[in-house]
């Protein structure tokens, strides 16, 4: 079983940054009426997501979120050990960006840098291994930076994808501290559903061929529907894994901890769909005003949504008074990745835009 | 498992269809109110009744209700 208790470590802040471009969902061009808008709305919860115009990308927005938290945190660019990036839309296919991260940031060359490859579970995932890292090593500071532009691989004319998906940049500072709560994890994997969510063409098993090129970027486009060849998502297998995984490793994670769910103050969940959410915080009995919602204005904004969910909903309650807080990150693996962490009056800057 | 009390919580999920639609022969992807998001309905209503995970396949590969109530059953 992957729990882990990871000891002397705290989450000193979080920031998040989206691009200021805003795509409302009624006004989609593939809704034949506004009652067919509405209806998506309703079910999804999605009203609006920021999207990153063409030449902007997620490290932009990760890099502006960075500056602010290292900022608000006084923290010097020299004090910080390791910059750690965790995206599916990386910059370049090489190198890593966290590479480009870090000579934009201007970070000193004694810091390390290291990047992961995660969809939705993403923040939480990176999180174990930033914070294993720092309570085993003597590393004394990270900054975790976490986001996607999943709105630009949605397809224009995907009537499953486009009302979803919105862009976003997060950072997350971790510091030693020895008088810290430890964070406790549970991640699962069910890797042999694993094709629900995944894009096939362009990697190394199916490279891009001259026809499947031009089909992705058509797709892309909206000029041609998707189809299986391209990208898949089955929004049935991924919402049946949701309701039933998710509830379950979270009461795991409770139960090999002796954490009481009565005693959580925020449960953050990936912002995947409104009507999933409210299925899961059912089957854990915990009612919704301890379940903040960003996606009405953000969409699912995949690996950076539960960071995102903390700074735009409540971002003054995490700067004011101690949290206890329990996060999932669900879905691409297919994963599911819990935590419980204590912060106490961490700051937690005002959302950004780009 | 009874067919009967399958096809009320079927027929629970939708809000505009008329209740006489619903019968064990009724070809479901058909019915006007069908949607992806009624489907989310369907498989959340099997997993709270009969404790059973629907896959997105399940949903694909039947045609009436009653070809749904023969996947639940199969894998309750």
């Amino acid at each position: 079983m992957a729990f882990l208790k990871i000891e002397n470590v705290s989450i000193k802040g979080i920031s998040a940054c989206v691009p200021s471009t805003v795509e409302e969902n009624r006004d989609l061009p593939f809704y034949a009426t506004p009652e067919e808008a509405e209806q998506v709305i309703a079910a999804t919860g999605i009203e609006r997501r920021h999207v990153c115009p063409d030449g902007t990308t997620t490290s932009d927005l990760c890099l502006k979120a960075a500056e602010e938290l290292i900022n608000k945190l006084g923290w010097e660019k020299e004090s910080i050990d390791m910059l750690a990036y965790c995206t599916q839309d990386p910059d370049y296919l090489n190198h890593p960006t966290s590479f480009v991260i870090h000579d934009r940031l201007g970070f000193p060359n004694s810091c390390m840098c290291i990047d992961f490859y995660h969809g939705c579970p993403g923040w939480v995932n990176s999180l174990s291994s930033i914070s294993s890292m720092i309570s085993a090593s003597g590393l004394k500071r990270a900054v975790l930076m976490v986001g996607d532009m999943c709105s630009h691989d949605a397809g224009k004319a995907n009537r499953e994808e486009r009302p979803l998906f919105g862009d976003s940049g997060t950072a997350t500072a971790l510091e030693y501290d020895a008088n810290a709560k430890p964070i406790l994890f549970n991640i699962i994997t069910k890797s042999a559903d694993g094709m629900a969510l995944a894009r096939k063409n362009g990697g190394w098993r199916a490279p891009f061929t001259l026809e499947t090129l031009k089909a992705d970027i058509d797709r892309r486009e909206g000029l041609v529907p998707a189809s299986e060849t391209t990208d898949k998502m089955d929004g049935m297998d991924v919402f049946s894994f949701a309701i039933t995984t998710v509830p379950k490793t979270l009461k795991q994670l409770c139960a090999n901890f002796e954490i009481d769910l009565e005693s959580i103050d925020k449960l953050i969940l990936h912002q995947a769909n409104a009507m999933m959410l409210k299925t899961i915080a059912k089957r854990l009995k915990i009612d919704m005003d301890r379940v903040p919602l960003s996606l009405k204005e953000y969409g699912n904004t995949t690996g950076a949504s539960v960071p995102l969910t903390i700074v735009s909903e409540c971002a003054d309650e995490y700067q004011k008074a101690p949290q206890k807080t329990l996060v999932c990150g669900f879905g691409t693996g297919l994963a599911c990745a819990c935590a419980y962490f204590e912060t106490d009056n961490m700051i937690c800057p005002t959302i950004l835009e780009y | 498992m009874e067919i009967k009390e399958f096809i009320a919580n079927f027929a629970d999920q939708f809000d505009d269809t008329d209740a006489n639609e619903f019968k064990a022969e009724t070809v479901f992807k058909e019915l006007d109110e069908w949607s992806s998001l009624i489907a989310l309905s369907v498989i959340a209503m099997v997993d709270e009744e009969y404790n059973v995970t629907l896959k997105g396949d399940d949903i694909r590969n039947s045609n009436t209700i009653e070809d749904l109530f023969n996947a639940v059953k199969a894998k309750a």
